[in-house]
């Protein structure tokens, strides 16, 4: 679409700074938001769990645990500071570090792809992750010597690495560039849905919700041994990913430009890969396969932000976690349905407004 | 004739010798596949049965059930199927001039599946009639909900086509919730049998649902080959387009709406059969280059072959066995992977664009990364000089063309920076 984003002739020095410091005020305003949005869903969400106290009383409890801060045994604290620190934060927390770790990967994937409908599920993790996950259910073994939920777990990471394996492997055989990168994406997890759909199909209708469950993504159940492993890895993960944005905007000029500017750009992909692809299969063996947030977060950063991805990295991050918290604490208020649908319920329509409604003045990147 | 005019003809004659391979390819696994299934039967006795009741002397009463009441509408359907989904992936990947686009990019499976699936859940029909014919009319219509939607939305607004993959992707994924909150507070039988319909079969095709589908899809399938010239044009971008006289947009919305209705009437009797429509044209594409004369019939060929040689497959695991889907997903993701990885060339990636064309967008892409920040570019303006007006045109090409770059739209930069400074672009471009 050829909108006209300025007027015909070149700003002035002060309309363009003026301009500058709107744009900055923007973001600074998105992350503002995004941060307070998340500290109120906290609340909000210790407040479901444990009714019995109020708003700001939660919050207190919260910091008092932080601060060390301990109440007599089987005081009204001391049963709220139980509920809320065994059950609501480490709930909460799985949302923000899934949310933040997904939305990232899926920042990272557009812009390496150069493709607006990358995902970090464009390589195949998705499936992966979700035959190794079918298989531990239905079959019942796992990958490993665990069992019960961590067999599930393990597997499903094991799963989720074979197509990023599978393309580091190839790496040197083949031209990467990004269409054959997710076309290769595509053939895996072709091949897994297959696999996947036998299995599904090979038993019976229990164990086959069971597994549809999974597939679904759900945040239930989330103990603190769980958020430890996916905190570590989606923390190394972000740290990359936010150190290396200025290489994601060469990158995302095309090859070409990125090569003659100095990128290595085959290296650059691959080790990008590897590093999202574990930080996902650590979120995704966890909670099982939550969509839109990836694919959702950075695009809509976009629409009210611009391209750079210096921004729309880290906005992406605070955005992710924010809408997963605020689909987690909805999930949690109506038991029995899973994170990922109200996720999509939620998100799509909002998603659909704004590219349809997209401001031609500032934002429009479609 | 000169040399190079006989290559082009000795290129031009291999594709369509590609295509003649897997028609007659086809037309035997059409033949072959009369004699598989549960059914025992030799493939010789089976043929003996179909002509004998071409003929019209029906000797084997119980073979002609098997063979001509069961699997020769299946293989119709199998073509059909093969065939349609092909030539409509083949359509979007060019009017959307992305690898990843397919049949069901717009949301059309979502909204058929979630049209069974209210069917199979809580027996909802948007017009009740006997028999499976409910539930396939409740997949038809849902559908071409997202399809209308975008239609709807582009005769107010204009729409690039990233705008509508992302308003069909919103569509989906709303679609698949709701879907997903029926699943998950139903028994786990209708999850098993709304699984089933997703992964798609043909075992459920009877003749009597063949008119219907050949009627539907044969003139679609005419129409859509006929817009092979238009659909070349669309390929090498908007732009370009319409400096040919072509108006990208409509071509864009006519082949939108006339894919998804063959794609709704195909998807709504068998399934959401996936594989075939997104690789089918990959495929072809690999062999045969990217010209939609020869990619077109290609594909169909190909997509047909393939879908009926992956039915037989299924056919011969039995009727608890995999479904069709399933076998072609298997066979062919490791196929697909292994070509991809063998080409030299990405076929996808080809430049079929003319020099000068790429030589102005790396032009562009430099100046609008290296200014990326309008102060800073702005400065330069300021400094004069010969190369002044261009470094002036990109800050005021801004946001929303950076943007375009970063998503590695650069016609929309490109045509930008021509429409409003023509002649300044060509300062820098001489010096290269």
């Amino acid at each position: 679409m050829q909108t006209r984003a300025m007027s015909e002739e070149p700003l002035s020095r002060e309309e363009l700074k003026h301009e500058y410091h709107k744009l900055i005020a923007k973001r600074l305003i998105l992350i503002a938001v995004g941060v307070i949005g998340i500290i109120v869903f906290v609340g909000l969400f210790s407040l479901a769990v444990y009714p019995g106290v109020s708003l700001s009383e939660s919050y207190v409890i919260i910091w008092n645990h932080i601060m060390g801060n301990a109440y007599t045994p089987r005081s009204l604290e001391w049963w709220a500071d139980r509920y809320i620190w065994n059950t609501a934060i480490p709930h909460a927390l799985a949302a923000i570090i899934a949310g933040a770790g997904l939305a990232i990967c899926g920042s990272l994937m557009q812009a390496l792809m150069s493709n607006p409908l990358a995902d970090p599920y464009s390589t195949g993790i998705s499936s992966g992750a979700c035959f190794g996950a079918v298989a531990s259910i239905v079959v019942g073994t796992a990958f490993s010597t665990f069992s019960g939920t961590y067999g599930t777990v393990f597997s499903a990471f094991v799963g989720a690495m074979v197509p990023t394996a599978i393309i580091i492997i190839l790496a040197d055989r083949i031209r990467m560039t990004p269409a054959t990168l997710i076309l290769m994406g595509t053939a895996i997890s072709y091949f897994f849905n297959s696999m996947i759909t036998y299995l599904m199909i090979s038993t019976d209708a229990d164990t086959l919700k069971n597994a549809y469950l999974w597939q679904i993504g759900h945040l239930d159940g989330m103990s603190w041994d769980q958020i430890f492993p996916m905190f570590v890895v989606t923390l190394i993960g972000s740290l990359f990913v936010i150190f290396m944005t200025n290489k994601l905007n060469v990158i995302s000029l095309g090859d070409n430009s990125a090569k003659s500017l100095g990128l290595d750009v085959r290296k650059f992909r691959i080790i990008s890969l590897g590093i999202m692809s574990v930080m996902t299969a650590g979120i995704i063996s966890f909670t099982g396969i939550i969509g839109f947030v990836g694919l959702v977060s950075p695009h809509i950063v976009r629409l009210v932000i611009g391209s750079d991805n210096k921004f729309v990295v880290p906005l992406s991050m605070i955005l992710g976690s924010l809408l997963l918290l605020i689909a987690d604490y909805m999930a949690y208020q109506l038991s029995g349905i899973p994170v990922g649908v109200i996720m999509s319920l939620i998100g799509s329509p909002v998603f659909f407004l704004l590219i349809v409604f997209q401001s031609k003045r500032t934002g429009a990147v479609y | 004739m000169s040399s190079k005019h006989q290559e082009y003809h000795a290129e031009n004659r291999k594709k369509v010798i590609f295509t003649i391979i897997f028609i007659i390819i086809a037309a035997a696994a059409f033949f072959l596949t009369l004699g598989f299934g549960v059914y025992k039967i030799s493939i010789v006795h089976a043929l003996e049965v179909f002509f004998d009741h071409l003929t019209g002397n029906i000797v084997d009463e119980r073979g002609d059930y098997y063979i001509w009441e069961l699997r020769a509408p299946r293989a119709l359907a199998a073509i059909l199927v093969g065939a349609g989904l092909s030539l409509a992936g083949v359509v979007m990947q060019n009017d959307f001039k992305n690898p990843l686009a397919e049949p069901y990019t717009m949301g059309i499976s979502s909204g058929a599946f979630l049209g069974a699936v209210l069917a199979m859940a809580y027996g909802f029909y948007i017009i009740p009639i006997a028999g499976n014919f409910g539930e396939v009319i409740n997949a038809f219509v849902l559908s071409l909900v997202p399809t209308a939607i975008i239609v709807l939305i582009s005769m107010f607004r204009k729409m690039t086509p990233t705008a509508m993959i992302l308003t069909g992707v919103a569509i989906m994924f709303l679609f698949s919730s709701i879907t997903q909150i029926i699943l998950v507070t139903s028994p786990s039988e209708t999850v098993a049998s709304a699984y089933e319909w997703r992964v798609g079969t043909f075992s459920s095709i009877r003749w009597q649902h063949i008119p219907i589908m050949l009627g539907v899809s044969a003139p679609l399938i005419v129409l859509l080959m006929l817009f092979y010239k238009k659909l070349n044009v669309m390929y090498v971008g908007d732009r370009s387009a319409k400096t040919l006289g072509e108006d990208p947009r409509n071509i864009r919305i006519i082949t939108l709406v006339l894919v998804s209705f063959l794609t709704a009437i195909l998807v709504s009797f068998t399934g959401t059969i996936g594989f075939i429509g997104l690789v089918g044209p990959q495929i072809a594409r690999i062999f045969v280059g990217s010209n939609n004369k020869y990619l077109i019939p290609a594909s169909m060929a190909f997509g047909a072959a393939f879908i009926l040689i992956a039915d037989t497959v299924a056919k011969v695991t039995g009727t608890n066995g995999l479904p069709v889907g399933v076998i072609s997903s298997m066979v062919g993701g490791p196929l697909f992977l292994y070509i991809l990885a063998k080409q030299k060339k990405s076929a996808w990636l080809r430049s079929d664009y003319p020099f000068a064309v790429d030589l102005y967008t790396g032009v562009a892409e430099l100046l609008a990364y290296r200014f990326q920040d309008p102060l800073h570019a702005g400065e330069i303006g300021d400094a004069g000089g010969q190369h002044a007006p261009v470094f002036t045109a990109v800050p005021a090409a801004s946001d929303e063309l950076r943007g375009d770059a970063a998503h590695g739209h650069h016609s929309t930069l490109l045509s930008h920076l021509l429409d409003e400074h023509p002649g300044q672009l060509l300062a820098p471009v001489r010096l290269l």
